[in-house]
């Protein structure tokens, strides 16, 4: 029985750059219970993004362990981590990240191609992910025709059209205005709610809090106190 | 792989310009390259004609442009295994003007034995006859005939270069056949023409003879024969099967197999440089997506598989635009039906060989790139800019 969807323990991630050796993270322990919508709150470089990379396996940390839906994730090489991912992890980006050359529907078709679906079936799940964010009106758009808040949508259903139970936003409402932000942390809460997935969402947006269940703070690489009024 | 087709084509059309100018210059570079083919082919491929293997080539050991003594003739007819044998000599000339479109093929030649040496080409009996009777008379291939706009009883004047003799020739004979490219007039009109110009010293001159065989396996020891007879004489000869005389008379020219593929090395490997500049060019602007992709899940070898691709089908459609582009001008080029570009044309190997090419330029030139792609941290792909 796993109980925790992501579980840190005791990780440090250290980098050089120049000469210099960067700390960005530094004793990180958390569990995240499955279910959960856990909102990781800091300044720009206290480490958040850093923290969401490892629990994604798009980098390793220095000393540690990272337990997501029960695997260690570390004994994973890049071939068996990529497969992995496009299982498990659904993955926002800050600036979006759709392929500027696809339409909508394409864009959240890409990781049905690393599935043996047929092209119906990939299809029909592309389309009822764009209906969960409510872009079912835009299949064909590229993503220049859409705004930033569409974008981001489409990002989201990007993330769920592969049903992982883990959705991993980084900073997803730094690039959006007041009225798409809240559009965009509805649907994380829907998703949340109705769809039982487990969010990790990291931005230093004091109002993505009210949306979360649970909130932590990163400063300087180490887990703190919240302090009372969040820096925006 | 099928899957990820759509994201390659897809990928292509990201700039257009940039796809159809490197397009467009593979088609040049498969251009260029299937024109040297179909040089090559014209040149060394071609298969020569049944008739041919039937008869050899006796000419001056040192160099064709030595002559033989006319006596020779009267000997080499003595030797066993040869049927016949007619002397004929390069003329040259010039008809009309110095255009392609006139020039073709002249030979002074006896015009009792050359149909009989010739026996691919057919040729009317009574025109034939006329041509034998007329010590002026002329027989000219029909294509030859059709593109200079000649006909039975029209008089002509070619202009010797040569030799100081121009002669005026009536048009006895139209013959048809394979490579039915040249004409014919009588030996001794031009021997006579040569004594009044230049005296007896060079009129009884010959350029080559053309020997008949009574089979083709006598090819080697009657060959030897020829030119044991001749060994230790002035004028020593060397006989050879009709193709490797045609192939002798290319290869004065110079090493033309070394100056092809020299041409071709270095197309290709400007192909492959302009091609890998592109890749590198259009591989960098994506690093970002490549981190994306391999966010989603995408493996190192999907991601190769997206950069090679890529290549490679640019590569096809230059190959296809370049093939394309090379029938069509060979093919206009044997329309004009000028005597160098008969048979001028790209083979099936060529197209082959020109898609083979593109196809390797297109992996050569995308392999590193495409290894770099896969390769990149995600991290670092994901904090690439520009």
């Amino acid at each position: 029985m796993i109980d925790a969807a992501v579980s840190l323990r005791s990780i440090h991630k250290e980098y050089r750059r120049a000469d210099f050796l960067v700390v960005a993270l530094d004793d990180i322990t958390i569990d995240i219970p499955i279910g959960e919508f856990f909102c990781l709150m800091g300044p720009s470089g206290s480490g958040k993004s850093t923290l969401l990379h490892l629990v994604a396996g798009i980098d390793r940390p220095t000393k540690g362990q990272i337990r997501v839906l029960g695997d260690d994730i570390g004994e994973l090489n890049e071939s068996e981590l990529a497969g992995w991912r496009s299982e498990n992890i659904g993955y926002v980006f800050q600036t979006f990240n759709l392929i500027p050359v696809l339409t909508a529907w394409e864009n959240v078709e890409l990781p049905l191609l690393l599935t043996s679906l047929s092209k119906k079936d990939r299809l029909r799940r592309a389309r009822t992910a764009l209906e969960i964010v409510g872009l079912a009106d835009r299949l064909e758009h590229l993503p220049k025709q859409l705004s930033g808040g569409q974008e981001q949508r489409v990002a989201i259903a990007r993330a769920l059209v592969t049903d992982p139970s883990i959705i991993l936003a980084d900073e997803p409402t730094g690039e959006l205005d007041a009225g798409s932000a809240d559009d965009v942390l509805a649907i994380l809460s829907t998703l949340n709610k109705q769809h039982g997935k487990t969010i990790l969402m990291v931005t230093h947006d004091p109002r993505a809090q009210q949306y979360a269940r649970t909130s932590r703070y990163l400063d300087k690489g180490r887990m703190t106190e919240m302090p009372h009024a969040v820096p925006a | 792989m099928g899957k990820h087709l759509f994201l390659v084509w897809k990928n292509l059309l990201r700039n257009k310009r940039r796809t159809v100018l490197t397009v467009f210059s593979s088609a040049i570079s498969v251009f260029l390259i299937g024109a040297l083919i179909s040089v090559y082919a014209l040149m060394y491929a071609q298969d020569p004609p049944e008739e041919s293997a039937m008869r050899l080539v006796t000419r001056h050991k040192v160099s064709l442009t030595q002559a033989l003594p006319y006596y020779y003739g009267s000997r080499i007819a003595t030797v066993d295994g040869v049927e016949n044998m007619v002397p004929m000599n390069w003329f040259g000339g010039t008809y009309i003007d110095q255009r392609p479109e006139n020039f073709f093929a002249r030979f002074a030649v006896d015009p009792d034995q050359v149909f009989d040496i010739y026996s691919e080409y057919t040729v009317a009996p009574e025109q034939l006859e006329a041509f034998q009777r007329d010590r002026q008379g002329m027989a000219i291939g029909k294509t030859i005939a059709e593109r200079v706009g000649l006909e039975l009883g029209q008089r002509i004047t070619i202009k010797g270069d040569i030799y100081s003799f121009d002669p005026e020739l009536t048009v006895r004979a139209i013959f048809e056949g394979p490579d039915d490219l040249q004409a014919f007039f009588h030996f001794k009109y031009l021997e006579e023409g040569l004594k009044e110009s230049v005296g007896t010293e060079y009129a009884s001159q010959v350029g080559v003879y053309a020997i008949r065989l009574r089979s083709v396996e006598d090819a080697p020891r009657v060959a030897k024969a020829i030119d044991d007879m001749f060994r230790n004489s002035p004028e020593p000869t060397k006989t050879e099967t009709e193709a490797a005389f045609q192939l002798g008379f290319i290869n004065q020219m110079g090493n033309i197999k070394l100056f092809l593929l020299s041409i071709a090395a270095a197309i290709v490997f400007t192909m492959l440089m302009v091609s890998a500049n592109t890749v590198a060019m259009s591989v960098r602007e994506r690093t970002r997506e490549i981190g994306v992709l391999k966010t989603l899940g995408f493996r190192r070898r999907s991601v190769m598989g997206l950069v090679l691709g890529e290549a490679v089908l640019i590569a096809l459609l230059g190959g296809a635009v370049g093939v394309t582009i090379t029938v069509a001008v060979t093919t206009a080029m044997q329309d004009m039906a000028v005597q160098w570009f008969t048979g001028f044309t790209l083979p099936p190997w060529g197209i082959g060989m020109c898609f083979a090419m593109a196809v390797v330029v297109g992996l050569g030139s995308s392999t590193v790139p495409a290894l770099i792609a896969s390769r990149t941290k995600i991290v670092d792909a994901l904090r690439h800019t520009g």
